[in-house]
């Protein structure tokens, strides 16, 4: 008999990137009205969390740092089936950047007692794709990014991997604890069913985390990130000269003239 | 404060020469173009960092391309790349050395370990950089990267922690040009990792093939959802024109292109002469990877596509009809060009 695997599963509340539009006018971004939704690479996350439950039994918790508000990834991770939920929330985590968040999140699996770790490949709001691999350095634990596949192997307390690497793929075999990114679109998430629905919006409490509950007070924040945002500037649009053309001969003609063909 | 750090204690531009089974990844030569700048402006040596099994003939080619110094980390336990062993070798040369600066390209391997760099040392990393640019009195790096989709860049800083760590995107910088008279040392470091038990991980099957590299094609031809998943077409006007496929990120999740051809802020940043993009919409996603071709050209049914807005020729159309009466145009041009050479 092999033992059950504790799965962690990390969400994040981004604005929905399908209601941000460029405005044709000054060519900048509309995104004050983007609704809050659950970043979307974190779709396949959850969903190889509950296919990794399915295999080896155990247990799926979602966790998100966020402000109270951001129960609502909890609840969508609940609603498709996720067992438990955590939510790390304190002012004191205010404006963390990569290291602190990771650190939070290491925190946590650790409190937890995660065997396997899963996260999306990067959040679509500032996509720097630094989470997973800053848990499993905080950790000390293995870490498998770009992950397109996993095969549990309990016996060997291993997890198996499928990445994606430049120019093909690799195999590769990590011993727990363990921390995944998988990669946007690797499978295809699973709809929510009703009823679980309803429990997870009617329900369902997550359990609530503070910082100095994980005893990491003084290390987030803004003031304990190395980052800081220097400045915001627009992206010029690339002056483009916008002609339209009825068809093929003219637009071979236009090439021609640019020295194209 | 993050960090009880002295930055006068740091100095020099590191770079990350990134190189699988004796293979340097393009992006390598790139970053020390790039970190050889940011090296002079600074008045500071640049290093160049590499990792691998019997590697010393890439450390040569370092120098030449602008590195004053190499560190070498020769050794099996670095071959094939594991984010193990790379981090922990790389951490504790940058806790030995204290460089200022270290860039790492922004791949799959440098995103997947630069982290375990940054963590252990206490380090600001900055993700997937476009621009890196020294400020003129703090002799901060300043690097920016576009966010959200790229309609705007972040100019991210790192005050008070060294090194100023940033991954950085290939394919945005030119490649280091090579001078042979150039000269510089080549030092062999000591190698930290202690073997397979520091690794994590273990390696069953790695399988590269021959990807094309379409960041350095002259023409590309782009199709997204519009093509509904019939790449004909834009092969056959790709093989005209002597040009690559490329395609969107919609039409590498439908499976319709391999993910080596995506263009975007999630794929690759291409630079062609020439870019034709058929029955792509224009999501900003997209628009961040084309948006350094010199002549664009857009095909679509919707008029109202933003594509339109950031193409220098437009047709309002359908693809399958278009595309392949462009195509005959060219072959018959080229027929032509043919037969006058005769």
């Amino acid at each position: 008999m092999t033992r059950e695997w504790n799965i962690v599963v990390c969400v994040k509340q981004v604005p929905d990137a399908d209601d941000v539009s460029i405005d044709p006018e000054t060519g900048t971004l509309n995104r004050s009205d983007a609704a809050a939704v659950l970043n979307k690479p974190d779709y396949n996350a959850i969903e190889s969390a509950l296919t990794l439950k399915e295999q080896v039994g155990g247990t799926v918790t979602a966790v998100t740092m966020g402000p109270p508000f951001a129960v609502a990834v909890l609840e969508t991770a609940v609603a498709l089936g996720a067992d438990d939920g955590v939510l790390l929330t304190d002012r004191a985590f205010g404006g963390s950047d990569t290291w602190p968040t990771s650190l939070a999140l290491a925190a946590i699996a650790e409190e937890l007692e995660a065997d396997v770790v899963i996260c999306g490949e990067e959040s679509t709001d500032s996509s720097t794709g630094q989470v997973p691999p800053g848990i499993a350095a905080h950790n000390g634990w293995a870490q498998l990014t770009y992950v397109e596949e996993l095969e549990p192997a309990p016996e060997d307390e291993e997890l198996i991997a499928t990445r994606d690497i430049e120019g093909g793929h690799e195999r590769i075999a990590a011993s727990l604890p363990v921390v995944v990114a998988m990669e946007f679109g690797a499978n295809q998430p699973r709809v929510a069913g009703l009823h679980r629905k309803i429990y997870a919006e009617t329900d369902f409490e997550p359990e609530e985390y503070s910082a100095s509950d994980l005893g990491i007070e003084d290390k987030v924040g803004l003031a304990n990130s190395p980052t800081s945002v220097g400045g915001m500037d627009t992206a010029d649009p690339v002056p483009r000269k916008k002609e339209m053309v009825e068809d093929a001969d003219d637009l071979f003609e236009a090439l021609e003239e640019e020295g194209l063909v | 404060m993050p960090a009880d750090v002295d930055p006068d204690d740091y100095e020099d531009v590191w770079v990350f020469i990134e190189q699988h089974d004796g293979e340097v990844a393009k992006v390598s030569w790139e970053l020390l173009a790039e970190g050889r700048k940011l090296a002079d402006k600074k008045g500071e040596r640049l290093v160049a960092l590499l990792m691998g099994d019997d590697v010393d003939e890439i450390a040569e080619e370092a120098i030449v391309r602008g590195a004053d110094h190499v560190l070498v980390a020769d050794d099996p336990v670095f071959e094939p790349y594991r984010a193990g062993p790379y981090g922990a070798q790389f951490a504790a040369l940058v806790e030995e050395r204290n460089p200022d600066i270290a860039l790492i390209g922004g791949t799959h391997t440098g995103r997947d370990f630069a982290g375990r760099v940054a963590v252990p040392t206490y380090a600001g990393l900055t993700a997937d950089c476009t621009e890196l640019e020294i400020e003129e009195d703090s002799h901060l790096l300043l690097a920016k990267r576009p966010t959200f989709g790229g309609d705007a860049m972040a100019t991210i800083k790192c005050t008070t922690n060294r090194p100023q760590m940033a991954t950085v995107r290939a394919g945005v910088f030119d490649p280091a040009e090579r001078d042979e008279s150039r000269e510089g040392e080549i030092e062999h470091v000591e190698v930290v990792v202690g073997g397979e038990d520091d690794a994590f991980t273990r390696i069953i099957e790695r399988v590269v093939s021959d990807v094309v590299d379409i960041t350095d094609a002259e023409i590309v031809v782009a199709g997204g959802y519009g093509t509904e998943g019939n790449f004909s077409v834009i092969e056959e006007l790709a093989d005209a024109l002597g040009g690559e496929v490329a395609a969107t990120r919609e039409a590498v999740e439908e499976g319709w292109a391999e993910p080596a051809r995506q263009v975007g802020q999630t794929g690759k940043t291409v630079r062609p002469r020439l870019y034709i993009a058929a029955g792509i919409s224009g999501a900003i996603q997209h628009l961040e990877g084309m948006n350094d071709s010199e002549t664009v050209i857009a095909i679509n049914s919707d008029e109202n596509a933003p594509i339109f807005e950031n193409a220098d020729y437009g047709i309002v159309g359908d693809l399958f009809e278009v595309l392949p009466a462009l195509a005959e145009k060219v072959r018959e041009a080229k027929g032509e060009e043919v037969a006058s050479d005769d």
